[in-house]
């Protein structure tokens, strides 16, 4: 094992134990911490057997492993920022509508106070 | 027919008295939406009893718009008529798009360029790319799509209440033509700004502005 991939290997695992710790204690919702999880211990995985990336270039056809994380990694990032994008809409979406709610209660009361 | 006239307001401190008072003598149902403004507008709409909804978080015009729709789609109105704040839109005018409405078009702007003649400014380009693309996709020829000025029936009412994209003119009008809904334009002219700074003031919004409607008509509306 040389340097840098031991130097992998123990910023990946910092990595599982930080997202693990953050999930546990803000207690982020498990069906969107599954991705992170996922993501965490592949890299623990990859930085053990770093001939998963050269097969995985192989079959790609990628001249350079390097080249091959940087597809996966900024693909995987594109997808994931456009997953929170829709749930930003809908989160949007969802407080225009309680707070539509929230003031007609608020003009209902009102109302009634008047009368 | 019951109508309203949906009246957004942001620190509107200094003019939404003069604005509710006027649509008020012309005898319309009004809403006054307080989009969570930090200055007195509640309290004054409080004092004065106006029709209004206080909104608990800020939600921008687009969604205090919406919100307008759904006040009026739960509240049964057959007609909602989006007037600006900022004194552009002549409020004497808002019965010739009601009449519309009464005579069965689902969807009445208010629009500068029916008889008159739209003139080159940089602006009026904007329009004319906007016209083009909505000719291009629905085949109908439009004088105004940027125009705030519109009424609404029950149907269209309906449709934007629960939908999301309908709070932009062109795409919305791009969407109700394409729909087949029946819509008219009627002349109207429009008044000089009486205060406060145009959106499209800054280039960086313009441009946002015309892309993100001509993504929309080409892309999102149909």
């Amino acid at each position: 094992m040389n340097n840098l991939q031991t130097l992998l290997l123990v910023v990946s695992v910092l990595v599982l134990v930080f997202v693990l710790w953050n999930i546990i204690k803000n207690q982020m919702n498990i069906r969107y911490a599954i991705i992170w999880i996922l993501w965490a211990i592949g890299m623990v995985v990859i930085s053990l057997f770093p001939s998963i990336m050269l097969w995985v270039t192989n079959i790609l056809g990628i001249q350079t492993q390097s080249n091959a994380v940087f597809l996966i990694t900024i693909f995987l990032l594109y997808i994931l920022t456009f997953y929170l994008y829709l749930r930003i809409s809908k989160n949007n979406e969802e407080i225009t509508i309680l707070n539509y709610e929230i003031a007609s209660l608020k003009k209902l009361l009102e109302d009634k106070k008047d009368e | 027919m019951k109508s309203l006239v949906i009246i957004p307001a942001f620190n509107e401190e200094e003019n939404i008295e003069k604005v509710v008072e006027k649509i008020k003598s012309y005898g319309y149902d009004y809403l006054v939406i307080n989009d969570c403004s930090s200055d007195n507008t509640a309290n004054i709409l409080k004092k004065n009893k106006y029709n209004h909804l206080d909104l608990s978080v800020n939600v921008g015009l687009a969604g205090v718009t919406r919100i307008g729709f759904m006040y009026g789609y739960d509240n049964d109105y057959d007609c909602i008529i989006n007037v600006d704040g900022d004194g552009q839109h002549p409020v004497d005018k808002v019965n010739l798009l009601v009449e519309e409405i009464e005579k069965g078009y689902d969807y009445v702007v208010g629009s500068r360029f029916v008889t008159d003649k739209k003139p080159f400014s940089l602006r009026m380009i904007g329009s004319r790319l906007i016209c083009g693309l909505i000719k291009l996709k629905t085949g109908k020829t439009v004088y105004d799509p940027t125009s705030g000025m519109r009424a609404l029936g029950r149907k269209v009412i309906e449709e934007f209440s629960k939908g999301m994209n309908y709070y932009a003119e062109p795409d919305a009008l791009c969407h109700i033509l394409k729909k087949g809904y029946k819509v008219k334009e009627v002349q109207v002219e429009m008044l000089e700004r009486q205060g406060g700074v145009s959106y499209f003031a800054s280039p960086f919004k313009t441009v946002k502005y015309m892309v993100a409607e001509i993504l929309s008509i080409l892309f999102v509306q149909w």
